[in-house]
């Protein structure tokens, strides 16, 4: 179509392993955009929000956004949106690499996935052609594996998005690897391909995306790169030292959850820090496709009890499977990020449910006979064998394989599974940084820090410095930022590019592709119709107001330690003030609301 | 004594050193202390941190006793003895 989007919808049936091409509903495209809006149009149009999440009747969209694979930034996302099996939200997960813009390059905006293979099958696309494979010989093996095989027997150059084991024996927060080491990693879109016997798509695309404007596009794209060179964040800070740089910054702001939330700074953060990750296992760094930031971290291990090579861990990763943990063991948190890849697993819930374990053994809640082994803060081999054993699903893995949540409910104690809507904080203390307990408990799929970054504003300053401490206005910041994210991940561009750039960038490369001629406040209503579209889709789901909330932890256990010590979320002031600044009746969308952004 | 905590690009460019102690006077500020870390390193740093009109980059983070300069003086943010002050170049992540 020479828009940005190609205007195809791919259609795959796997009960009666039909493959169908039909027309983008460029309405729907024009409202929604592409990537995370558009996808959550087509499903909540398609799914009814009751449905079991791993039932035939729920679908999977894998959504690219009208700038995916283009050069205008860092364009190379895709995004996967299902209802999910961890929270019984929507779930909308996105992954980078290079498998999102083959998938353009293909020549499909959106790959709609329902129904269930009667055995594992997998996807291949090549060029605008689709059919089924059989998996069974893929069955049970790891995501390098898969990919490995899949690339051997379809097309060298293929680029494969698939589940590992976790996935196939329906691990909650199982995720879907792609180039073996990106993942869509939260909300268990994992354990919904799972469901669908569907083992992996593999794509080799050849084409291009076209543009309206080419010159317009050219120009927009050349200021926007030369932004993301200049500044400090995307030029240097994320290259260099990649996510991982925010563990000392967190730390010492007193915001790292540490021993499943019980205090907010880790004694040991620094043996965990990117700094230290630099100086040992770190090659280099990596970006996805056409990524002029490359913040991904190339590492190996060099340890006389692990092996092996990969990427990560991320900030959220040495976290999660580290100070949450208590756990210290760089090499350890490097040799269990690996396993999660392999398994195909979120980390980020993996290790809030090892830190929530062990919280309930030392409680008493669980014993030996329960865990098999020892489940003890600070003890790193646990946490790697506890890791293991959810991927192979095996022993007190198959419950771990449930989540915090459900495994701290299934002993009497679900207030110590720090999640909103089962599914678990990531790597900052809602006590410390107020607008982020906002924005986990207003989150359309469960506590998530890449609904609304208010991170950016209350501790790194970008793009102005916040009092983390400071209530008033926090709800204006996080209906901005969640409607920002929305636009950005709808677009098919990287979130990590909005430390460098903003709306106005975003709208002039989205116009000069599309030819649309959007302005700023257009855009932003955009994000308003997506967040609030997400927000009726739970609703219908049950999921009522009630749950925007936070662990009472959070709410009522003052801050032990740091300098923030003493702190407890005041989210009923701001959430509140969020209902007013949304629109939203004791949160509840007003008809109005509904009405004015064109989703009655 | 003040201790200075050294991060990110700023500790890497400065060989993996973790922290420095730089005597501390009468008057002092975050603003002195960083420009008396300049010259008894011998080589630029500061400008990791602020640019040329002493304004701090948008993502630069110094922390004061763990809070930030920000929401206290800037750099004119009287420093004491004892006091530890940490210092983290642009960086981001999520």
């Amino acid at each position: 179509m020479g828009n940005g989007w190609h205007g195809k919808v791919l259609r795959v049936n796997l009960t009666d392993k039909s493959c169908t091409v039909e027309p983008l509903n460029m309405e729907w495209a024009a409202a929604f955009i592409g990537g995370r809006g558009l996808a959550s149009k087509y499903l909540t149009s398609e799914v009814d929000a009751t449905v079991d999440p791993f039932s035939s009747e729920n679908k999977m969209i894998l959504a690219t956004g009208p700038l995916t694979g283009t050069y205008g930034a860092a364009n190379g996302r895709y995004m996967v949106v299902t209802k999910s099996p961890l929270t019984g939200t929507i779930a909308c997960s996105n992954s980078g690499g290079y498998f999102p813009c083959e998938l353009k390059y293909a020549g499909y905006d959106l790959v709609i996935i329902e129904g269930k293979a009667e055995s594992p099958v997998y996807l291949k696309i090549k060029n605008g052609e689709a059919e089924l494979a059989d998996a069974g010989h893929l069955w049970g093996k790891t995501t390098a594996e898969t990919e490995d095989a899949i690339r051997a027997e379809f097309h060298g150059d293929a680029k494969v998005a698939c589940i590992g084991p976790a996935g196939e024996s329906l691990v909650r927060y199982a995720c879907i690897v792609n180039d073996k080491h990106r993942a869509a990693g939260r909300s268990g879109v994992g354990a919904v391909m799972g469901s669908k016997n569907l083992k992996a798509v593999a794509v080799r695309g050849t084409g291009g995306v076209a543009t309206a404007d080419n010159a317009a596009f050219r120009a927009a794209a050349r200021d926007t790169l030369k932004m993301l060179r200049q500044h400090p964040v995307t030029s240097e800070g994320l290259p260099a030292l990649g996510t991982a740089v925010l563990v000392n910054i967190i730390n010492q702001s007193g915001a790292l959850p540490t021993r499943n939330s019980q205090c907010g700074t880790f004694d040991k953060a620094e043996e965990i820090s990117g700094e230290r990750l630099a100086q040992t296992f770190l090659k280099r760094n990596k970006g996805c496709m056409g990524c002029v930031i490359a913040c991904g971290r190339v590492t190996r291990l060099a340890d006389p009890r692990f092996s092996g090579a990969g990427e990560g861990p991320e900030y959220e990763t040495l976290w999660s499977l580290g100070a949450a943990c208590g756990v210290s063991d760089l090499a350890a948190i490097v040799h269990a990020n690996y396993l999660c890849d392999e398994y195909g697993m979120d980390t980020i819930t993996m290790g809030s449910t090892v830190a929530c374990a062990m919280e309930l053994y030392e409680r008493g809640l669980l014993g030996d006979a329960d865990t098999g082994m020892p489940l003890k803060f600070g003890d790193a081999d646990a946490m790697v064998r506890l890791v293991e054993m959810t991927g192979k699903g095996e022993g007190f893995g198959v419950r771990a394989g449930l989540g915090s949540y459900r495994l701290a409910e299934s002993c009497g104690a679900p207030e110590l599974s720090m999640s909103v809507k089962k599914q678990e904080f990531p790597a900052y203390d809602g006590r410390a940084i107020q607008g982020m307990g906002l924005e986990y408990a207003t989150s359309n799929r469960g506590a998530c820090h890449v609904r609304g970054y208010l991170v950016s504003p209350e501790i790194l300053g970008v793009p102005e410095k916040l009092d983390p401490e400071a209530v008033a206005g926090k709800a204006v910041w996080a209906k901005a930022f969640q409607d920002v994210t929305a636009v950005v991940d709808s677009a098919g561009v990287c979130l990590f590019t909005t430390f460098g750039i903003g709306i106005p960038q975003v709208t002039r490369l989205f116009n000069a592709a599309t030819g649309f001629g959007y302005s700023d406040e257009q855009m932003m209503e955009i994000g308003d119709r997506i967040y609030t579209l997400e927000r009726l889709f739970n609703l219908k789901a049950g999921i009522d107001p009630s749950q925007d909330t936070l662990p009472k932890r959070i709410l009522e256990e003052p801050l032990p330690d740091g300098p923030l010590k003493g702190a407890v979320s005041h989210l009923p002031e701001m959430l509140s003030e969020y209902y007013d600044v949304r629109g939203w009746e004791k949160g509840i969308p007003t008809a109005a609301k509904v009405k004015s952004l064109g989703l009655a | 004594m003040v201790f200075l905590q050294i991060y990110g690009t700023l500790r890497m460019m400065l060989g993996g050193r973790e922290s420095v102690e730089l005597p501390c006077y009468e008057g002092d500020t975050v603003g002195s202390l960083l420009e008396r870390f300049q010259a008894e390193e011998r080589i630029a740093v500061t400008h990791k941190l602020i640019d040329d009109r002493r304004m701090l980059h948008t993502g630069t983070i110094i922390l004061l006793n763990r809070r930030n300069i920000l929401h206290l003086d800037k750099l004119e943010t009287p420093v004491r003895d004892g006091d530890v002050l940490a210092l983290f170049p642009p960086g981001a992540g999520g």
